[in-house]
């Protein structure tokens, strides 16, 4: 597998790290446990396209956010993931 | 009162034994030479602030900060893209140091002098056997002269670029590697070469 | 002295007499040409048995002439170099060579194994399940033991391989696999067109199948064509032609894997060479020239030796000049089996007889049966009388019922040819079926990847040319490559003609898998008992199952699957194709990680002096650590280690810390940052000032802790644990980058930068009196306990110096440039002298912290809070932070949470292990109720016996209790006293100085 990496360009897997699904928003301080509870454990199990974190650690050490299909491994957008899981407040 | 030396030791000073290694009764197929005492800055720009931070850097070192992975000389140094709004100074002989860059640059600097080793490599079959310790295409298509990677070797960080090319014409890669690390790298380096015959040096001076 | 070549034509063939060269096969002696394969100077030689079966322990011989032999295995080399299973069919003949057949005792001719045939009843299809059903015991005490005896391949070395492997990697815009017409033409066209081009060709000579058939192109001969075509190709600096290399799988990306068989056709690799390097091969296009593979007739007696495969037969005899029989007959239900006949008599071999199945033949071959005097029988071969010495005799049921007899010491046969489906199915494309050639083709190909030629069903040299041509053009122009190609070579397709025949029906075992020894009864037996479905087809009989993954039985078996179920062919469908398309050595994919260089290697700054003190070291990650500096005359670790503490708590001692992850934290925010990943403020620090900070995970659980200072308002300088550096400063980039990008900080790992040593003890400060400025004040005023500023050390270098303690003992860390550190190691033994000073290791670090009560990795385990661990009264109530809400979860706070506690065994004398289960004094252990284990030990020299920590239920507020430590891994049941973790200077007066 190979990933471009927004900065970098395309690279071998061996310098990327995953970490998960790029979809759950961390809640703004005060939120209430179920909901913090829901943002570190719920997870959709999508059999298709998913965005998901990818770290280039074994590069410029950006954290990316990769849609990849899960049935395919199909890569079909990459950016940076720059205040991707940040607190929307007032949201 | 007891005297105390302070004397500079390469992370390699051990590992690296000038001369040859390899096979041997054929013209040494790689040159590996370490630069040892150099200055190396790592630059970041503060949030938001990578525009003023170029100009800054422009005005210090007279050409345009690299902005993507590429390599750039300047008459006494070298900026090398280290990342999304960040980049190294390599130099030598204390012309650009925490000291000196602090007041010029405006963003976070951060001295990894010594914690990187440079060994710069070249000959006939350096390309042939970079592709044993890298991924990244060496083509001089797709890598030409100044472009740079920051990428792993044996699955450890390095930051590699492209020279000025041999006055003999022959590509020149350089790696800062760290410096925990450059022991076993450099014995990996060996490995690598050991087929063309290697020969190896260290300098004092910044090609 | 090596016997004469009996099976050599006087001429002609790609093999160069005046290289002859010495081998050896189970112990005699023979000789071969360079040129040659071990199968092709066995043939040379009159060699027809080679091999016992799997099962069975039929007599076997050469079947094919390349890389899907299923018969033809041996064992190569000898010593810690012998490999079993290496198909003599493709391995290189060199001089010196020696093999063995497999699976045969005492000898290949006398085999005792082969009265499993006798057995065969009880061998068919899934009969592990049924026989070996019960008793249940006698699985591993006698029915395994005795399979593994009687059923099996060959043996591997046992001893480590002394050679060398390595791996690289390439990239090209167009891939090309084969150098067959449809590879070279392929070839031809992208490197014209100016693309960077990697053909790999898995044999040691190019033209594949044209080494063999020959034929015009371009109004030449193919050999002549080859040669032009690679003179051209060779001219091009971005064309790569590697032979000896198989394409055997296709990853994600456009990445490709490749074996080089760099020097397995010498004896040994040449000094500093690799025996065989793994190609990983980025490529923007591919193009599947791979050909195809003729498909084997079942029938009664068709793995008897003799029986070949024909254009096999025809490969020996054209391409080596070897005759694999002297009176052949040709068995075929299609047009190109013919060609073997034209080759043999070409070869002035006889023809006993042609067995066509189809109903018709053409004029032309009618009319070279006359001229060669030989019958064309119409039918279909429907036995075999012969035995190890080869074929004898072949029984012919002809069309219409009669029989008819022939004789003749060599079979070729022909069912048709299979495209190689393997590289264009690997992504779970599953492969269609086209009636008119009667064979799969590709479908579903990974994405950028198209065949051509025989590999696409496409089997006519001008429909290869044209199509291979076509096919590199298309792949360089997808790839941006403009150039003109030209014209694709050109020449005549043959005429094709096939009537589907799988299997004839007769007495005696009709082979599908070769190598598994599975039959056609085996695959009707599967359908009876339900295993209809190609997958558990598969998995019951073993069929496709072994080392060659059934290239050659694959389509007949589910052929004949089909017909007994009453399905289609496609409607009963193939098994999912997985890589590697060939057996790759384990020894290529480690490459050069074994042995000493099995993963990268960190030193510290320190290590090469540690060395010269003769210190033993230990592996910590990827570290190599000094673990304790023994004396002469210590006689073991614990003395060493115990002198060291002593020596620490009494006077001064150094250890090199510096494998702690370093931090560099910048910006205006940078406090505000640290807030939000430790439980404790940082933004309140004073600069010149050093904090310990707890992090944990978003769940709640304790992630790492480390001390943390701040140098300047907007620059903090944070550690790490040695274990979690490199995921501490992964996690503070997510949260910098990801969570917070509100927030101005930068941050940059400076762990290399830094020699980091801890100083401690009572003598402490009047070591680093020798060794800092004497302008420094290091006073308990000038520099109390937790501070944390740069320095100026005798000569001038520039330190940091934090007075901060993990021993318990007045104590400092100073960090000094990295390449300062060996320096620095001497100049504190120089410095301390006076003061008896002590190098440390790990263990004397790790016994004065357990004294202290520190926590560590053991307490660090992913399942503690900080409230478990002692610490929750760090966690501030007055910001957010990670994980302070999941912290708070019930089971999170729970009273009977395990918690760390001090222990101490009753008996002084006993010593302690960590694992240890803690039960309630008095009960019998058992999982309900363990109440928590023990983490940490060490020897105490201070106390004088052996101290814990352990996690224990409701821990602290049982301080003074007896609990039961129970052992079961070692065996030992004994009484131990909770206690506070404390055990050494609670009140911390010590390291306050």
């Amino acid at each position: 597998m190979r990933i471009a990496c927004s900065f970098c360009g395309e690279r071998e897997l061996g310098e990327f790290t995953y970490l998960g699904d790029a979809k759950p928003v961390r809640p703004e301080a005060g939120a209430s446990e179920d909901e913090v509870f829901d943002y570190v454990y719920l997870r959709d199990n999508v059999a298709g396209a998913t965005s998901e974190y990818w770290y280039h650690g074994g590069g410029c050490r950006a954290w990316l956010k990769v849609t990849r299909n899960t049935l395919t491994h199909e890569i079909s957008s990459i950016e940076p993931a720059a205040g991707a899981g940040a607190a929307k407040v007032g949201a | 009162m007891v005297e105390f030396s302070w004397v500079s030791r390469s992370p390699l000073e051990h590992a690296l034994v000038t001369g040859t290694d390899g096979a041997r009764g054929i013209e040494a197929g790689i040159s590996l030479t370490e630069i040892r005492n150099f200055d190396l800055i790592q630059v970041m720009a503060r949030r938001g602030q990578a525009a003023e931070l170029g100009q800054a850097a422009k005005a210090r070192f007279g050409v345009a900060v690299p902005d993507a992975p590429k390599a750039v000389r300047t008459s006494d140094a070298t900026l090398i893209w280290s990342g999304p709004d960040q980049f190294f100074v390599l130099s030598k002989g204390g012309k650009h140091t925490m000291q000196t860059l602090e007041p010029a640059l405006s963003g976070s600097l951060s001295d990894q002098s010594h914690a990187r080793v440079l060994v710069s490599i070249s000959g006939a079959k350096a390309r042939t056997m970079l592709a044993k310790l890298s991924s990244i295409d060496l083509h001089p298509d797709a890598f030409p002269v100044g472009a740079a990677a920051a990428t792993s070797m044996d699955h450890t960080s390095v930051t590699l670029w492209r020279g000025g090319d041999r006055t003999d014409g022959q590509a020149v890669f350089n790696v800062l590697m760290f410096a925990t690390f450059a022991e076993s790298l450099w014995h990996t380096m060996l490995d690598s070469g050991a087929e063309y015959g290697v020969d190896i040096n260290h300098t004092e001076r910044l090609a | 002295m090596a016997g004469a070549q009996t099976h050599r034509l006087g001429n002609g063939g790609l093999v160069d007499r005046s290289a002859p060269l010495n081998f050896r096969f189970d112990g005699k002696a023979f000789s071969g040409f360079q040129g040659d394969t071990l199968a092709s100077a066995l043939i040379a030689n009159g060699v027809k048995l080679v091999g016992r079966s799997f099962k069975y322990h039929r007599p076997r011989g050469i079947l094919t002439a390349g890389s899907e032999e299923p018969n033809a295995l041996v064992e190569l080399r000898t010593g810690a170099r012998r490999e079993p299973n290496t198909k003599a069919t493709t391995a290189e003949l060199y001089d010196g060579l020696e093999a063995a057949s497999q699976n045969r005792w005492p000898s290949l001719r006398h085999d005792v194994m082969s009265v499993n045939q006798l057995f065969a009843p009880i061998f068919v299809a899934g009969f592990y399940y049924k026989t070996f059903m019960w008793p249940a015991k006698f699985w591993e005490a006698i029915y395994e033991p005795a399979i593994r005896r009687a059923a099996g391949l060959g043996r591997a070395a046992g001893i480590a391989d002394p050679d060398h492997y390595d791996k690289a990697w390439a990239h090209c815009d167009v891939l090309i696999a084969g150098s067959g017409p449809a590879g070279l033409a392929a070839a031809l066209a992208a490197g014209r067109a100016g693309a960077r081009v990697i053909l790999c060709e898995e044999d040691f000579v190019l033209g594949g199948r044209l080494l063999s058939d020959g034929g015009m192109i371009d109004g030449e001969p193919a050999a002549e064509w080859i040669s032009r075509t690679l003179a051209e190709l060779a001219g091009m600096p971005d064309v790569r032609v590697m032979t000896r290399t198989t394409l055997f799988g296709v990853y994600d990306g456009g990445t490709y894997g490749a074996i080089e068989r760099v020097n397995d056709h010498l004896p040994s690799p040449p000094e500093h060479q690799v025996r065989q390097r793994l190609w990983r091969i980025v490529a923007k296009r591919c193009v599947v020239a791979a050909g195809a593979i003729e498909r084997p007739i079942v029938f009664a007696g068709n793995d008897t030796p003799g029986v070949m495969m024909a254009s096999a037969m025809r490969t020996y005899v054209a391409r080596y000049a070897a005759t694999p029989a002297k009176r052949i007959a040709l068995f075929t239900n299609n047009e190109d089996g013919w060609r073997t006949v034209e080759t043999a008599l070409g070869a002035g071999l006889q023809i006993a007889a042609v067995i066509d199945a189809r109903p018709e033949i053409s004029p032309a071959h009618r009319s070279l049966a006359s001229k060669g005097g030989f019958p064309v029988l119409h039918g279909s071969v429907s036995g075999v009388d012969g035995g190890k010495d080869g074929v004898r005799k072949i029984a012919v049921s002809l069309t219409g019922g009669a029989r008819a007899e022939v004789e003749a010491d060599g079979l070729a046969v022909s069912g048709g040819w299979n495209p190689a489906v393997g590289l264009t199915s690997y992504h779970r494309g599953r492969p269609k079926w086209r009636s008119d050639i009667s064979a799969f083709v590709p479908d579903g190909a990974p994405p950028g990847m198209v065949a051509a030629g025989a590999a696409n069903g496409d089997f006519g040299l001008g429909a290869c040319l044209s199509q291979g041509f076509a096919a590199g053009a298309a792949a360089a122009h997808d790839a941006g490559r403009t150039g003109n190609a030209g014209s694709a070579p050109v020449a005549d397709d043959e005429v094709f003609s096939l009537t589907p025949l799988w299997h004839v029906a007769g007495k005696g075992k009709a082979f599908v898998d070769y190598q598994h020894d599975v039959t056609a009864s085996d695959i009707e037996l599967a359908q009876r008992e339900g295993f209809e479905s190609v997958e558990h087809l598969k998995r019951y009989t073993t069929l496709g199952m072994a080392t060659d993954q059934g290239k050659t039985s694959n389509v007949a078996g589910l052929a004949i699957m089909a017909a007994v179920s009453g399905r289609s062919i496609p409607e009963t469908g193939t098994t999912i194709y997985r890589p590697p398309y060939v057996p790759v050595a384990i020894g290529a994919f480690a490459g050069h990680h074994r042995d000493g260089t099995f993963h990268a290697t960190r030193l510290t700054p320190s290590h090469h002096w540690a060395v010269e003190q003769g210190a033993v070291f230990v592996d910590t990650g990827l570290w190599k650590r000094a673990q304790w500096y023994p004396r002469a005359g210590e006689k073991d670790w614990l003395e060493s280690v115990t002198r060291e503490v002593k020596a620490v708590r009494s006077g001064v001692g150094f250890c090199d810390v510096s494998t702690l992850g370093k931090i560099d934290v910048h910006g205006p925010d940078a406090g505000a940052f640290l807030d939000r990943v430790y439980i404790n403020t940082f933004s309140n620090l004073a600069v010149g000032k050093a904090r310990y900070g707890l992090m944990l995970r978003e769940d709640g659980i304790v992630y790492d802790d480390g001390t943390t200072s701040r140098l300047a308002e907007d620059h903090y300088f944070l550690t790490t644990t040695t274990a979690k550096a490199g995921l501490v400063m992964q996690h503070l980039e997510f949260c910098r980058q990801v969570l917070f990008p509100e927030l101005d900080v930068q941050l940059t790992s400076v762990s290399d930068q830094w020699a980091q040593f801890s100083i401690a003890g009572p003598s402490a400060r009047e070591l680093l009196k020798q060794i800092v400025d004497e302008s420094e004040d290091l006073s308990n005023e000038g520099f109390p306990f937790m501070g944390a500023r740069e320095v100026t050390l005798r000569g001038g270098l520039k330190a940091r110096l934090f007075r901060i303690s993990f021993s318990g003992e007045m104590a400092f860390e100073i960090s000094v440039p990295a390449r300062f550190g060996d320096a620095m190691a001497r100049n504190l033994m120089l410095a301390g002298a006076p003061f008896g000073v002590t190098p440390y290791g790990t263990e004397a670090l790790g016994v004065m912290r357990v004294e202290k009560g520190h926590i560590a990795g053991p307490e660090l385990s992913g399942t503690t809070t900080a409230a478990d661990l002692g610490l929750g009264k760090m966690m501030s109530t007055k910001k957010d932070y990670i994980g302070r809400v999941m912290a708070g979860r019930e089971a999170l706070v729970a009273p009977d949470r395990q918690v760390v506690v001090g222990i101490k065994p009753t008996d002084e004398t006993r010593r302690l292990r960590s694992g240890a289960h803690i039960i309630p004094k008095g009960q019998t252990p058992g999982p309900g109720n363990d109440q928590g284990y023990v983490t940490s030990v060490c020897f105490s020299p201070t106390l004088n016996q052996w101290i814990g920590l352990a996690l224990v239920e409701r821990g602290r507020e049982r301080i003074g209790e007896i609990v039961h430590a129970h052992d079961p891994l070692r065996g030992e049941d004994y009484d131990v006293e909770l206690c506070n973790p404390v055990f050494y200077d609670p009140d911390g007066g010590r390291q306050r100085g």
